[in-house]
């Protein structure tokens, strides 16, 4: 197994990294919880970036990584991560579309428990981007996928602690009848392990500026006449905290690997990084505030804005538990 | 990135099962987790004879090492066919040799430090005709190594030393021994410290085995009474032996994340078998602690592979810092969890209940060897803040 980056992939990666940080500073995330219209000239940057949706895994996690970074808002992850995979693997004719970044959408599936499952509801759950994005396709019960406009259906937002990434309920009783192409259940399985491996990843990119603010703050806080960082509590702490982050970076990208393989560890893997992912982001998130005292209990400090992408994250597509659960079922069938 | 081995590494490994599927003993069939522990109070069956013939077939075939050339008990392999080797022999459980500091601390250490007469020591100290031990630690030198007292004077051609070592593993089956020893009492105390070669039949030399925690020999005390050692056993420069021992961390830790994580996996898979004889394996508290071990143990295996890709690539592998601490850490609290499933028999150690009974017991022991020695598990966690992240010393 070689983890190494090609040099194809170090320059994607470093051109996300410069892109996002111009193009999606904190300033934006912050805008974005009054206006999300905000997120528009951003798009329009990534828009160049939608091919991703239908290349590896790894090279989509390594872009989504950086998108987690700066918790960027808008419907890049819902395009390239949901719709694009599913499109591709129905051979839908919109997917040139969408690739090329001249369209975007969306997917729903969760019913009214939240879980990305299949199932038989009318009303999907947890859909994100809904009411931005141009395409909205619905899998039912017998995974198959109706591809609508998104006008043509009613969307009800549901907020939550992330104010970067918005969710709608989607009442789809007014598409039932459009036409729909059969998705094989298996194919539906592999569409699912991607979304998670890809939000794996982008949480560990919410991780990891959670943990860099953290160290940054470390070294410049002064208090007993020396850096806050030069104590062994702070030290300690930052050290198992990196250790959570590094191993769900390595988690997320071996999880990508296995998918881009179709390696049979592929379903494990994915529970394993959304997990890490979990635990990485809310550890992240939580040891980040209480090393920046009180400064980081305030609103206008940037901070809460990534802690709420992290801990929007990890109740999406399945928490930690949920993770830990699944996996339990492969590793040990009833 | 990608997840498959080349057809390099695939045929690489069909040669390595070969060779393991014809010679590996009989004995490993019992399943050895951990060396170092005899079943006698004096500790001289820490390495049986079994083990001795197996380290020296591994050296006759050119698999003790394989990175190593054949004369030193190698075939010229490459670090991913080392990765290989290393990942082949922790899945079948089986261990290379049952006294690492030969190989795996002296042999390169020598190779980097030593002159071409102490070089010539390396063969044996690989194939294990020569056991050696390492001392470091004293009673009051331990996490603060630089701290040693044991004192070397020279005088015409040879040292002589006096003090007392400590924890010293294989000291009672020792031939040889790595002794660090103070040589300049009046500089600062890393630059004052020099690396001695010695003899453990030297006259002056006492070595008092201490039994481990769990009853069984394993570690002595090493008392040194104006014990004369040859100016020529000196390795590298007068006072330069704070420079070795870092290198001699550095290489005791290199190949350890392996051996680490697949003990790791190896435990965490016999969770699911006690899970499942003590008929919890259908709790569901029980399903999600088991899988939560699992996603630490699969996380840790990546990214000891990733570190290891940068490495391969010449990078500098941070990774490697994690792992160690990591690995002792989340073992200890699987062996821990594996007494939990039994229930009120968590904690019988009785041998008529079965040759399983007391077994997590023994691991949960085990477990604190790891967080101990070679850097506990704190100093590891400072090492992380002042190495990898950069913090400022306190
Ligand atoms: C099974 C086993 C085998 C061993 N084999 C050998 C051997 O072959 N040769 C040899 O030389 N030694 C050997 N050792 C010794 C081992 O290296 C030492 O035990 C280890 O370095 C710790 O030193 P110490 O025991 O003096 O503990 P101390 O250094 O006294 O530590 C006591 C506690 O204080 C903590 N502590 C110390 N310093 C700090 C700090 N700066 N910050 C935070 N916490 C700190 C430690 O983490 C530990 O919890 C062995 C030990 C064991 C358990």
């Amino acid at each position: 197994m070689n983890f190494g980056l090609t040099d194809e992939q170090v320059m994607l990666r470093d051109t996300a990294r410069a892109l996002l940080a111009k193009e999606c500073p904190p300033i934006l995330v912050r805008e974005h919880v009054d206006d999300p219209t905000v997120a528009l000239p951003l798009w329009s940057q990534l828009k160049d970036f939608a091919a991703l949706g239908d290349g590896p895994c790894t090279d989509l996690c390594l872009f989504v990584e950086e998108t987690g970074y700066a918790a960027a808002p808008g419907p890049f992850f819902a395009t390239t991560a949901l719709f694009a995979p599913l499109l591709a693997a129905i051979d839908h004719e919109l997917l040139s579309a969408v690739l090329a970044g001249d369209t975007t959408g969306t997917v729903a599936v969760a019913g009214a428990d939240g879980h990305w499952m299949l199932n038989d509801e009318l009303v999907k759950t947890f859909v994100p981007e809904a009411d931005r994005v141009d395409w909205i396709a619905v899998v039912d019960a017998s995974a198959r996928v109706r591809v609508v406009p998104s006008a043509d259906v009613s969307t009800r937002q549901t907020r939550t602690v992330d104010f970067s990434r918005r969710f709608f309920e989607v009442d789809t009783a007014a598409v039932a009848g459009a036409p729909a192409i059969e998705l094989d259940p298996a194919a539906f399985a592999n569409l699912t392990a991607r979304a998670m491996a890809a939000l794996a990843a982008e949480m560990v990119g919410t991780s990891r500026r959670l943990f860099d603010m953290a160290l940054a703050y470390a070294k410049e806080r002064i208090q007993f006449d020396v850096p806050i960082g030069s104590f062994q509590a702070i030290q300690h702490r930052l050290a198992e905290c990196s250790l959570a982050v590094e191993r769900a970076t390595a988690a997320a990208q071996y999880a990508a690997m296995t998918l881009d393989a179709n390696d049979d560890e592929r379903f494990r893997a994915v529970h394993v990084a959304k997990a890490a992912a979990g635990n990485a982001a809310t550890r992240s998130a939580k040891d980040s505030i209480q090393i920046h005292g009180g400064i980081g209990y305030t609103w206008e400090h940037d901070l809460h804005l990534y802690l709420r992408r992290a801990i929007g994250s990890e109740y999406w597509l399945g928490t930690t538990s949920w993770h830990h659960d699944r996996l339990a079922d492969l590793l040990m069938p009833i | 990135m990608h997840l498959s081995w080349g057809p390099e590494e695939v045929a690489f490994r069909e040669e390595l099962c070969a060779f393991l599927d014809e010679h590996v003993p009989p004995e490993f069939e019992r399943g050895y987790d951990y060396a170092g522990e005899g079943e006698g109070e004096d500790g001289t069956d820490i390495v049986p004879e079994w083990a001795r013939q197996w380290q020296a077939t591994l050296f006759d075939h050119g698999w003790m090492i394989p990175g190593y050339p054949p004369e030193l008990g190698g075939r010229n392999c490459t670090l991913v066919q080392t990765l290989v080797y290393l990942e082949e022999l922790a899945s079948r459980r089986v261990i290379r040799s049952f006294h690492y500091p030969g190989y795996g601390i002296v042999a390169p250490s020598l190779l980097e430090f030593g002159n071409e007469e102490q070089k010539n020591l390396v063969p044996a100290a690989v194939r294990g005709d020569t056991i050696w031990c390492i001392g470091m630690s004293e009673p009051n030198a331990g996490s603060d190594l630089a701290g040693l007292q044991t004192r070397a004077v020279l005088d015409g051609d040879r040292f002589i030393v006096n003090g007392q070592k400590v924890w010293t593993s294989y000291a009672s089956v020792a031939q040889k021994c790595f002794v660090y020893v103070r040589t300049d009492p009046d500089v600062p105390k890393h630059k004052g410290i020099s690396l001695l070669i010695v003899d453990m039949d030297t006259p002056g030399i006492e070595v008092r085995p201490l039994r481990h925690l769990s009853r069984s020999a394993g570690f002595a005390e090493v008392f040194f009474t104006d014990v004369e050692v040859p100016v020529e056993n000196l390795v590298g420069g007068l006072n330069d032996g704070w420079r070795i021992t870092q290198g001699s961390l550095a290489h005791e830790r290199a190949g350890l994340w392996v051996e680490g994580v697949c003990r790791l996996d190896a435990t965490v898979q016999s969770l699911i078998g006690v899970a499942e004889r003590c008929g919890r394996s259908r709790d569901a508290g029980v399903r999600r602690d088991i899988a939560t071990f699992y996603e630490q143990a699969s996380s840790l295996r990546a990214l000891g592979h990733k570190g290891f890709s940068s490495f391969a690539q010449g990078s500098s592998a941070p990774e490697h810092s994690y792992m160690k601490m990591a690995t002792s850490e989340i073992g200890k609290a699987a062996s821990e969890y594996g007494m939990e499933l039994q229930g009120a028999y968590g904690a019988v150690m009785d041998p008529e209940r079965g040759e399983e009974s007391g077994r997590w017991v023994n691991y949960f022991f085990l477990s604190f060897a790891n967080t101990i020695a070679g850097g506990s598990s704190e100093i590891q966690r400072n090492i992380i803040a002042q190495r990898v992240l950069g913090l400022p010393r306190s």
